[in-house]
């Protein structure tokens, strides 16, 4: 009887999702963990080297691999199993420092840009033109002969103050649109100041779509170190760091060293591209969640 | 009762569009509000109402006229500056478009409390969030929707929002440009009781702006008139609907459409020319507190 009244227009209830998604689909597992691990392994590496890494073991200079030198030793004799590890730090450090300048000084030169005038707004921007337009190694190689001797702090300001250009062409153009809205006039009737709407205005707003270049910029700023201290600029060879270590690898081609050369350069490369890929994820959920919104 | 809050004295603010043209989007426009009253300033759209609203506000520097708010003559910078956080206090704003005057990114809590976190005041009700539930509670909205954000809310809510966001302050001297012109009928009558009722709660001096007509006689204690830039007519509300001088008022009163079909069917709607309107009038007092702008040589 019941099987003959059919409820026209009636829709049978949408079946139950059949499994829940797992937590890490979409999202870049492997470099994350891979990241997490090099980091880790880079603060705590006191725990765990086995050496000394700025002894120079006179005895073992140039070795291979062996059970002893995981990794081998440079031509120096240094162990580079743990140089690695504890170069590592200054590597990673000299990436977000500088980063953190570069965005810094990005976020307050575009906010500021943004926000002025139409007439300052152009002089500020032909002057990023001019500064962008300038070889970035070129000046980094003027401002490290004015500081002086090269450290870890120095090297940050001066990669960090090369880099914040492109950035902060990104946020002056969304301030650009962000500042006519309305939300942004109400604020500024009730009296806000400049570090106010940035804050609680603009930042939340931009922040999304500078998120991958900052992230590129850590990348780009390990590489810029490595570069520096691989021709000689850089990081002084008693301070170790990836870079630094790379700087030996000329002597070590022409006497066949590739572990030398092959182990940094690998760290170095698996590290960017870890990286890269987590910038890029994070520049599709950026735009996935603006078309959330 | 009578004393002023605001004193507008011949305000002009021009646009330049290009090279050699410029648009005198309000010229010359006197008018005084005294406190605790709700004026209205209707006009057809790009009449400078909203021009009006934004110098007052001190959103646009007037190209010439004056200002005095409190006896402080708000568009000399000195002046502003001297006086600024009074200015900024007991001044608020309630824009057309409530989705675009609220940041899509905060929540309601902090929207409301944003005028009191700009100026550090310490909030009479203990918290920042206390005093926004408050004042929510206050338009008439339910604090559980305090820690929603605006593209959650109904434009209705949206609107009440900024309300209470601008009277967290409590201001002096409210302006609101258009607020109901974004919304559906049946919200504008609600949000239009709430502004009548927090008016006699909180006493304010009110500058509504509006188009329709009908909403700024329900509201309104006096009216202004505004035509291409100009004040054209300037008296109480009844006054101004039972016996409107100015041809443009008597165009506009008489487009009005009247719900009963019989005096419908009998209504005749004036035309207004604009090619006779002059620009060149003098301000005349018809009837006392009734201003009106007359040609020359009707005087």
């Amino acid at each position: 009887m019941n099987d003959q009244f059919i409820l026209v227009g009636a829709r049978t209830p949408l079946p139950p999702p059949a499994k829940k998604e797992p937590w890490y689909r979409g999202k870049p597992v492997v470099s994350m963990a891979i990241l997490a691990a090099v980091a880790l392994g880079c603060l705590c590496c006191e725990l765990f080297i086995p050496k000394d890494p700025a002894y120079m073991d006179l005895f073992h200079g140039s070795e291979a691999p062996n059970a002893e030198f995981w990794f081998g030793t440079d031509t120096m004799g240094r162990d580079i199993f743990s140089m690695i590890w504890y170069g590592g730090r200054v590597s990673l450090l000299i990436g977000f420092l500088s980063t953190a300048i570069s965005t810094v000084l990005a976020i307050l030169f575009g906010a500021a840009s943004g926000l002025a005038p139409r007439w300052l707004d152009a002089l500020l921007m032909r002057l990023t033109e001019i500064f962008l337009s300038i070889p970035s190694l070129l000046l980094i190689v003027l401002l490290q002969s004015i500081l002086g001797k090269a450290s870890v702090v120095s090297l940050s300001l001066v990669i960090g103050v090369t880099g914040w250009t492109s950035v902060a062409k990104v946020v002056r153009s969304e301030v650009r649109q962000l500042r006519s809205s309305e939300y942004v006039l109400a604020s500024r009737c009730m009296g806000a100041g400049f570090f106010h709407i940035l804050r609680r205005h603009l930042a939340p707003n931009f922040f999304s779509s500078i998120l991958f270049m900052v992230v590129m910029n850590v990348r780009s700023a390990i590489a810029a170190e490595s570069t520096l201290s691989f021709i000689g600029l850089g990081l002084p060879l008693e301070v170790i760091s990836w870079g630094s270590m790379l700087s030996l690898s000329e002597k070590a081609l022409l006497s066949g060293a590739w572990w030398i050369i092959l182990i940094p350069g690998a760290f170095l490369v698996v590290t960017l591209l870890c990286v890269t890929e987590i910038g890029n994820w994070l520049r599709g959920e950026g735009d996935r969640r603006a078309s959330n919104l | 009762m009578d004393e002023m809050l605001l004193d507008v004295q011949e305000l002009t603010h021009c646009f330049r569009l290009g090279r050699n043209r410029v648009l005198r989007a309000v010229d010359g426009v006197s008018f005084q509000m005294r406190k605790g009253e709700i004026f209205g300033l209707v006009g057809e759209s790009g009449s400078g109402k909203s021009t009006t609203a934004k110098c007052v506000m001190n959103i646009l520097r007037p190209t010439g006229g004056k200002i005095r708010y409190l006896g402080v003559n708000i568009c000399d910078p000195k002046q502003f500056r001297a006086h600024r956080e009074l200015l900024q206090t007991s001044r608020q704003m309630i824009f057309q478009d409530s989705t675009s005057s609220l940041n899509p990114r905060m929540t309601v809590a902090e929207i409301i409390s944003e005028p009191m976190s700009i100026h550090h005041i310490r909030p009479p009700r203990g918290s920042l969030r206390a005093e926004a539930a408050f004042q929510l509670k206050c338009v008439g909205m339910d604090p559980g929707y305090l820690d929603k954000r605006p593209p959650e809310l109904s434009g209705g809510q949206r609107q009440r929002v900024a309300i209470a966001r601008a009277l967290s302050m409590g201001p002096e001297l409210l302006v609101a440009d258009e607020p109901i012109a974004s919304l559906d009928v049946s919200i504008q009558a609600q949000i239009i009781n709430l502004f009548k009722h927090l008016q006699r709660e909180h006493g304010f001096t009110f500058l509504f702006i509006a188009h329709d007509l009908a909403v700024v006689r329900y509201l309104c204690d006096r009216v202004g008139v505004m035509f291409q830039g100009k004040l054209v007519e300037l008296a109480p509300a009844a006054e101004l609907f039972a016996r409107p001088l100015h041809p443009y008022t008597q165009a506009l009163l008489s487009a009005i459409p009247i719900p009963d079909p019989r005096r419908e069917r009998a209504r005749v709607i004036q035309r207004f020319d604009p090619a006779g309107f002059s620009r060149e009038g003098v301000w005349t007092e018809a009837s006392p507190g009734h201003l009106v702008l007359r040609k020359e040589k009707d005087t």
